[in-house]
């Protein structure tokens, strides 16, 4: 990720670092009155077509898949708990439940419901 | 334009009026609570949000400006085209995690690991505002002087019994007013579906003056860009860059040195400031999740890229065809290249009846791409206002929705008021250099704190705060002492080149870009604010928000209570 950053803001600022200082080198025919400069300009736009296009391509294959496996553990767990804190209500004394909870305090946190974004 | 030409662009500007207000009348009626107006009901399709995100940016500057830019400078318009593209790269890669990590605005994604979400939100919310304000004033001027450029109304004419002046006035007062009308009643529902009225009207008819400005010259690029030079000013230097940004002065080291700095500084704030625009980042939440708003994005790539590579055709077209004179008579900074292009096409088509009437239909254009923009900056300033500053600040983050939404329809009558009283005592001031300065600002401001609360596990509320705070005002000072307000002189006829009038000198700052000092600035500020504050940083916070981002799960939601707990 930081070395696709790297790469496309330094590709830029050559860009402009030589329309700013090799004004000579820029001005060079190529073909009729198309001179590098128009040819450099049009390449960051298709080097930046490029990338979004493989970005998008390694996000569909790489990174989907993994956030899509996390999302469904995640609320598999989340089910689990609930599952087991039904149970715990089920066969607890009323009341129970809730004193566990709070004397357990803050070392529970982790398993709490409320660290996935659940409301109440 | 004569007559008939005019009226017939108000024909079709109210046709435009008219249906995108039929358009607010249906959302009014479908937008009911806090998701519906602050994000369209999550439920525009990645390509809908796509085509709205390529309208949101293509705004009037991007159209008349870069096209009257290069007519009359040359290659160096084209240096705006493409840091305005590769901008939206940077874009691609912050837009999952941004979907997946806020609900409505980009205090969300900052206060997820604030200790103090106050703090941070109001930061947020100011620097939001501030930003949106900037941007709608280059906006609505731009709209004033539009409207008597191309009604050719000039100074002392009167067209309908309105005169120049009070026409400007009018004009602003009017999209103002409309503006404010489609935010208020229709919220992120109806600014959608005007922006992909505009985005696909814009598009065609630049598709459209494109091929026929090619048509002219048999398809051979070369041939236009040699005619272009040719009719140019200065033919020798004008198909490369240099023309207008960091010129070379000979004899004087300081000044070139200066200029090219300066011109370092507009590229750096081009290309940083995109992913920190208010309106472009109130956008990421309509789309249903991170999959669609990567999709969204990679639409805005297409279609801007498209459009900035055509803007190319109609910069150099105007300059073969119009030529340089003409389109410097009519306006000095060449913002009417465009228009002028289409009338010569027209004309060269179907006789001056041809010419009105593509003038006409393009002017119409220009119009739509004004009033789109500007609602889009007084949804997202309106949004950031209720929902952080109003919800969480005020009523510390236990409104009812309905309230919440209420102040933001309020927030939009009021920031919209504000916005077209600024214009209307602006209105005959140089302005250009607010769109620049909004981009260095969102660069400076926004984007270090988005970073760093993303990417940084030491981060903390002292250090977000003190970077938006930081980067906010660094730039605005800079730019306040910087030769765009004051001490700049034209060398020939010693008219002022500034905000203030020739004779008050004030500036120290010699680039008129802040962005290459402001952007690092605001960034140290928020390292600084981060190692020297006294707070701690919430480890856990930073993996909730790490896992949320990358993973979606539990969007929608305000942060846990778990987490409010460990923040409060």
């Amino acid at each position: 990720m930081v070395a696709v950053v790297a790469m496309f803001l330094g590709w830029y600022f050559v860009y402009i670092g030589l329309s700013a200082f090799a004004r000579d080198f820029m001005a060079r025919p190529v073909i009729g009155n198309i001179n590098v400069a128009l040819v450099f300009g049009v390449l960051q736009f298709v080097s930046t077509f490029l990338l979004a296009w493989y970005y998008s391509r390694y996000s569909r294959t790489w990174l989907d898949p993994l956030s899509a496996q996390l999302r469904t553990e995640a609320e598999w767990r989340q089910a689990e708990y609930e599952r087991a804190a039904a149970e715990h209500r089920r066969t607890q004394v009323p009341g129970q439940a809730q004193r566990i909870a709070r004397s357990q305090g803050r070392g529970e946190r982790r398993l709490d419901p409320q660290w996935w974004g659940e409301k109440s | 334009m004569t007559g008939g030409g005019r009226s017939l662009t108000m024909v079709l500007f109210v046709l435009f009026i008219l249906s995108t207000l039929a358009i607010t009348f249906w959302a009014r009626r479908n937008t009911r609570g806090a998701d519906d107006f602050y994000a369209g009901g999550r439920a525009f399709s990645g390509a809908q949000n796509g085509v709205a995100l390529a309208g949101d940016y293509m705004s009037a500057a991007s159209f008349l400006g870069i096209a009257g830019i290069i007519a009359l400078s040359g290659y160096d318009g084209f240096l705006y085209s493409i840091g305005f593209l590769v901008a939206w790269l940077l874009t691609l890669l912050f837009v999952e995690l941004m979907r997946n990590a806020g609900r409505f605005t980009m205090a969300d994604v900052l206060s997820y690991r604030a200790k103090k979400q106050g703090k941070v939100r109001t930061a947020a919310a100011i620097s939001t505002v501030t930003v949106s304000v900037f941007y709608l004033l280059a906006q609505m001027v731009g709209a004033g002087a539009l409207v008597s450029l191309l009604l050719g109304i000039h100074p002392g004419e009167t067209f309908h019994g309105v005169s120049a002046a009070s026409a400007r006035t009018l004009t602003i007062v009017v999209v103002g007013v409309i503006m404010i009308f489609y935010v208020m009643f229709g919220g992120m529902k109806a600014t959608t579906w005007v922006q992909i009225i505009k985005a696909v009207l814009l598009i065609g008819s630049t598709i459209v003056l494109t091929v026929l400005v090619l048509s002219r010259f048999g398809f051979n690029v070369s041939h236009m860009l040699g005619d272009a030079a040719e009719a140019s000013a200065k033919p020798a230097g004008f198909l490369e860059p240099g023309g207008k940004y960091g010129k070379d002065v000979a004899g004087d080291t300081w000044q070139t040195v200066v200029n090219k700095l300066d011109f370092m500084s507009l590229a750096l704030a081009l290309v940083l400031g995109t992913a920190g625009l208010p309106h472009i980042v109130s956008r990421f939440f309509t789309v249903p999740d991170a999959r669609a708003a990567r999709t969204s994005v990679n639409w805005a790539i297409g279609l801007v890229g498209a459009f900035y590579l055509m803007t190319l055709a109609l910069g150099f077209g105007a300059a073969a065809l119009v030529g340089h004179k003409a389109i410097s008579e009519q306006d000095p900074g060449g913002n009417t290249a465009a228009l002028q292009l289409a009338y010569e096409l027209g004309r060269h088509l179907g006789g001056s009846v041809g010419g009105d009437i593509l003038l006409a239909f393009v002017g119409a254009v220009a119009f739509a791409t004004i009033l789109a923009v500007v609602s889009g900056l007084v949804l997202a300033s309106s949004t950031s206002l209720a929902h952080d500053f109003f919800g969480h600040v005020l009523m510390l983050g236990r409104p009812r929705e309905s309230q919440e939404v209420g102040f933001a329809r309020f927030a939009a009558v009021l920031i919209g008021t504000f916005a077209i009283i600024l214009a209307v005592v602006a209105r005959n001031l140089n302005v250009a250099f607010l769109v620049a300065l909004a981009f260095a600002m969102a660069a400076s401001a926004n984007l270090p704190a988005i970073t760093l609360s993303l990417f940084w596990r030491r981060f903390t509320t002292t250090g977000a705060v003190a970077g938006i705070y930081g980067g906010l005002f660094g730039s605005f000072v800079l730019v306040v002492f910087s030769p765009v307000v004051s001490g700049k002189v034209d060398p020939v006829t010693g008219k002022s080149l500034s905000l203030f009038p020739a004779g008050i000198d004030f500036h120290w700052f010699p680039l008129e870009n802040p962005g290459i000092v402001s952007i690092p600035f605001g960034f140290a500020c928020a390292v600084a604010g981060t190692l020297l504050g006294k707070e701690r940083p919430v480890q856990e916070n930073y993996e909730e928000l790490s896992v949320r981002s990358l993973t979606g799960i539990g969007a929608h939601r305000p942060p846990s209570r778990a987490a409010r707990h460990r923040s409060a």
